[in-house]
């Protein structure tokens, strides 16, 4: 579960933003849609504890991430959320396997292969276990890093503009998969974007 | 999965640049290996020989030359001296041996060397087989000619004149092998050693055989040999090529030389002196060497902190995946820095074999021109402080572009993409 309050923000004093609340318990979904320049991916950093807020608080999981140490706040982050970006990214030089496992290993927890192999058959890109990310499409990329967005049951899972790379068909499929996955684990899925094609799939929305 | 198994990945990601900071290191490495190693091997061929040898008399010429004839026997002698002036040198107090020797022969290009028994009592010769020789034309062969050349105990040769094969032959009188030292790895391996009165004989017969038959030598050719029943002979109008002179006390040192130099035909050299020259005009090579391999190595480290800052830059959006996952940023520093380390790493352990097969090479080299072959593949010691060196500069070559790691913005780098 996450919510925020009076989230602030500036990149100078030209520059700034107040942000509406949210709120987005366990199993529920929610969908930010701005325009592009209405700072979503400002908000997106915020929620992720990726940004400081000037003012306002962000509560992840019942706690408040404001007092926390930087050290606290990236523990808090790695364990707690999973984050799809906007262009799938991945360490190249590792196989898709390692790329699924390497979550587990950045904050020490056990390398747990049998949960990447049954992501990936839930996903449907076992066949790709052990290529290179660079040799998959955009759909299969994507795809994987929702998978590695799963690696460590995350409370939150925050997605930034998800499908705006897809086509029809791939956005259906993603965004299907994205609810499915949050609800089997009970998280709550955030989905921060300007794609129109959404507005029919989430209930609850903030508009930017 | 760990960090050194990711450190591998990304390694293997970019195989060229890899690839050519690990040769630079390589070939850095290998190079002043190289040095060390031949620096050692001849270091070590040299003072073994030169051991317990204060002096060498013989025919004036230069006197590295004759130092280079007479201990290490790779270069032509300067010419002959009277025994009778060699033998006088036993007369002076301050000497304590005097090792006359007579050369200019040779068999399959390994060089015979007439000589008292005293010569293979000073290299310390052991016997491997058979005995050690004992009349005139008896020879006892080192352990490295017996092995290139198949001579056994009892087999019979003909010498050829001159110091290489294409002498002419010495057709009508045969040295019979008696004994072959075992190996010691001094001069003595590589030498076929008789009676000074061999090389006589041997010569007057050939002198006798083109000149017709010349009584005076046909005479002392029938003439009971004295050496025979002297060790040390001393027989007047007779010459040898050289003598090797060790002193009692280094008070010898300060008198005799020019005591030779100025009252006799001979010449005085000293080996230690002679080699320290010999040194010091290799050492302006070995130390050109070393500086060119000293900058190869700084390429190689600059070639390994291109090549990170470049991969560093390419990759910046995945340390800020990874720093957003979780990862410390000293977690990704050790990550590249293991990446510098495993370069420097494999280009210390190829350098220390490229160097390996070099001395090899070089051994051949050495071997068919002067018989001489250099061993100890072995580890040194300064080796050692060259995998340091290397890890060191893999370090530093690692750390200053990762130093980057710490400064990077994770919120704006993965916003820029």
């Amino acid at each position: 579960m996450i919510s925020s309050r009076n989230l602030r923000f500036s990149y100078s004093p030209q520059k700034k933003f107040s942000f509406p609340d949210i709120q987005c318990g366990n199993k529920e979904t929610l969908l930010i849609l701005g325009q592009s320049g209405r700072g979503k991916t400002t908000l997106l950093h915020l929620l992720a504890l990726l940004l400081k807020p000037e003012s306002g608080e962000v509560r992840i999981a019942d706690k408040s991430s404001n007092a926390l140490s930087q050290e606290e706040l990236t523990s808090l982050r790695a364990r707690n959320i999973g984050i799809i970006y906007q262009r799938p990214h991945f360490v190249s030089a590792l196989s898709v396997l390692d790329n699924l496992l390497l979550p587990n290993f950045l904050v020490n927890q056990k390398q747990d292969k049998v949960k990447a192999v049954q992501l990936a058959e839930q996903l449907g890109f076992t066949e790709h276990l052990s290529k290179k990310t660079h040799q998959l499409s955009q759909g299969e990329q994507q795809r994987v890093s929702i998978a590695r967005s799963l690696m460590n049951n995350p409370n939150v899972i925050l997605a930034d503009e998800p499908t705006s790379n897809l086509d029809d068909v791939n956005c259906q499929k993603v965004i299907q998969l994205l609810k499915a996955q949050s609800a089997s684990i009970g998280a709550s899925l955030v989905v921060v974007t300007h794609d129109q094609r959404l507005k029919d799939e989430f209930s609850n929305q903030v508009i930017l | 999965m760990n960090l050194l198994k990711i450190s591998l990945a990304n390694l293997k990601e970019k195989k060229l640049n890899s690839f050519l900071s690990a040769l630079l290191l390589t070939l850095g490495i290998g190079m002043i290996s190289l040095l060390l190693l031949l620096n050692k091997q001849l270091d070590e061929q040299f003072r073994k020989n030169i051991k317990g040898i204060d002096m060498v008399v013989g025919a004036k010429g230069s006197p590295l030359q004759l130092i280079l004839s007479s201990i290490y026997q790779i270069d032509a002698p300067t010419g002959n001296v009277p025994l009778a002036e060699v033998n006088a040198l036993r007369r002076n107090p301050f000497v304590k041996t005097v090792i006359p020797l007579s050369m200019g022969d040779n068999f399959q290009g390994f060089r015979i060397v007439g000589t008292t028994p005293k010569y293979i009592e000073h290299f310390g010769a052991k016997l491997a087989q058979g005995q050690v020789y004992n009349a005139s034309l008896e020879v006892t062969i080192g352990n490295k000619v017996a092995r290139m050349t198949n001579l056994k105990v009892g087999d019979q040769f003909s010498s050829a004149h001159g110091l290489d094969q294409a002498g002419e032959k010495h057709g009508e009188k045969k040295y019979k092998v008696t004994g072959i030292f075992s190996p010691n790895g001094s001069v003595v391996d590589q030498l076929i050693l008789t009676r000074l009165s061999s090389v006589w004989d041997i010569h007057e017969h050939a002198e006798e055989h083109s000149k017709g038959s010349s009584e005076k030598s046909h005479e002392e050719h029938h003439k009971p040999l004295p050496g025979q029943a002297e060790p040390e002979p001393d027989e007047e109008n007779k010459q040898v090529t050289s003598a090797l002179v060790q002193f009692r006390n280094p008070m010898g040192l300060l008198t005799i030389p020019r005591q030779i130099n100025d009252n006799t035909s001979m010449q005085a050299a000293l080996p230690s002196i002679e080699i320290s020259r010999l040194f010091s005009l290799l050492g302006v090579g070995i130390e050109t060497l070393r500086a060119l391999a000293m900058i190869i190595i700084g390429i190689a480290g600059v070639s390994v902190f291109v090549s990170l800052y470049n991969s560093l830059k390419e990759r910046k959006y995945e340390m800020a995946l990874m720093l957003s996952m979780g990862a410390t940023r000293t977690r990704l520093f050790l990550m590249l820095l293991i990446e510098g380390l495993l370069l420097a790493v494999v280009g210390y352990f190829a350098g220390i074999l490229l160097s390996r097969v070099g001395l090899s090479l070089f051994s051949s080299a050495a071997e068919q021109d002067f018989h001489y072959s250099l061993k100890g593949f072995g580890l040194l010691k300064e080796e050692v402080f060259l995998f340091f060196g290397a890890l060191f500069i893999g370090a530093v070559a690692a750390a200053l572009p990762s130093l980057g790691i710490y400064r990077l913005n994770i919120s704006r780098t993965l916003a820029e993409e």
